[in-house]
């Protein structure tokens, strides 16, 4: 078999596997970035690692793998995340 | 450098999307020990859980950034004592890591982990413990606990459930005499990205790290809460966090005023048929188990 990839070790020789599990979501994570205070418990406790922080110190939600589980706003001391419901289309 | 930086600037050596459970803290888990162990990590995956995720690889593809091997259920810890030692000749440090669930540790795996315990491998391994069989449909292992609904110990009539104790592997573990050895939940993310530290500066042997994580899908519980859940367990001294550093015992989260057991009981559908009784033998249980952990700790 040829592989594709440069690797010596076992690892796939077409890559990663991604799951596209931003699809999933039927509800997703709004930040208001007045109420935060950046302590950080939702990059913490984000199961998919969807929350990144930025230069200046201050924390995003990136949506592309987000699948909505609701952590970051149960786990947000102040309750800056709000889950809003996903419409169909978007 | 604090944790949230930590965790903000290390890489993420797991594949972005892995069709885990909506808010399946075991992905969190593993997430966080691969950020802290770093890309010169080779790590194993038996069945279960986390193998089936995808993070093994589908095809041709690979689900991790690191070397990553899909095991037998019962041979985890005998595979990845070799490839350390090919390692080991070879002269290159790598962490190597077993992330097996209870079924493969616990229960199929057990022999091969207690062997690699005695022979001193030096391996990481971490076992997170869901207290069941979860990926192929909730059935009962060793670790599960006393009078929970499995599939395989079903209640009818509000009758039924597993009959026996869990078993309480940390503390067998503890009891092989490891370099290091500890509890740790996802709920307190700081404790155990220092015991993951710790681990990986032990050079004598193997390490056990075991993780509760209560499974939201399994056991009936909502996502948003799948944290607090955590959290509930070591409040409750229901899943206490200790470590034992050279059969010195200490506890790393010493819960002062716990929270009745009950509390932990009632959040999951899986003990939805428990009596008052069932609780308070549960309650005894944990009281008695604390204790004993408590005057280990003071020897």
């Amino acid at each position: 078999m040829k592989f594709i990839s440069d690797y010596i070790v076992p690892i796939g020789p077409e890559g990663l596997h991604i799951v596209q599990t931003g699809k999933w979501r039927t509800r997703k994570p709004v930040m208001d970035k007045e109420a935060c205070v950046r302590c950080g418990m939702c990059l913490m406790y984000c199961p998919v690692n969807s929350v990144k922080k930025l230069a200046d110190g201050s924390f995003e939600i990136c949506y592309d793998y987000c699948k909505g589980c609701g952590i970051c706003a149960h786990e947000c001391k102040k309750g800056a995340i709000k889950m809003v419901p996903v419409k169909e289309e978007e | 450098m604090n944790v949230i930086d930590k965790l903000a600037i290390y890489e993420d050596q797991i594949s972005p999307g892995i069709s885990a459970c909506v808010g399946c803290n075991v992905e969190l888990t593993l997430r966080t020990c691969m950020k802290v162990l770093g890309p010169d990590t080779i790590f194993a995956i038996p069945p279960g859980c986390m193998g089936g995720v995808g993070v093994v690889g589908w095809d041709k593809k690979s689900g991790a950034k690191t070397p990553v091997f899909f095991p037998l259920l019962d041979n985890v810890a005998s595979m990845l004592a070799g490839i350390k030692l090919h390692y080991e000749h070879i002269g290159r440090h790598v962490n190597v890591v077993a992330f097996a669930g209870d079924g493969a540790s616990v229960d199929a795996g057990m022999q091969c982990l207690s062997g690699a315990a005695e022979r001193g491998d030096k391996l990481i391994y971490i076992c997170y413990d869901n207290e069941g069989y979860m990926n192929t449909g909730y059935q009962r292992s060793g670790s599960t606990t006393k009078g929970a609904w499995t599939s395989t110990t079903p209640v009818i009539n509000g009758k039924g459930g597993k009959k026996q104790n869990k078993k309480d592997f940390p503390m067998i573990m503890a009891m092989h005499d490891l370099p290091y050895m500890a509890t740790m939940s996802p709920a307190y993310i700081p404790d155990m990205v220092r015991k993951l530290e710790k681990a990986m500066a032990v050079e004598s042997g193997l390490v056990y790290l075991h993780v509760y994580n209560p499974c939201l899908t399994g056991w009936g519980c909502t996502s948003d809460e799948s944290i607090e859940a955590c959290r509930l367990s070591v409040e409750t001294n229901f899943a206490p966090l200790y470590e034992v550093e050279n059969g010195s015992f200490q506890m790393s989260v010493d819960v002062k005023n716990p929270k009745p057991v009950r509390e932990f009981i009632r959040k999951f559908k899986k003990f939805r048929h428990l009596t008052d009784e069932d609780i308070d033998a549960l309650q005894e249980l944990t009281d008695r188990k604390i204790d004993r952990l408590r005057k280990l700790c003071t020897l």
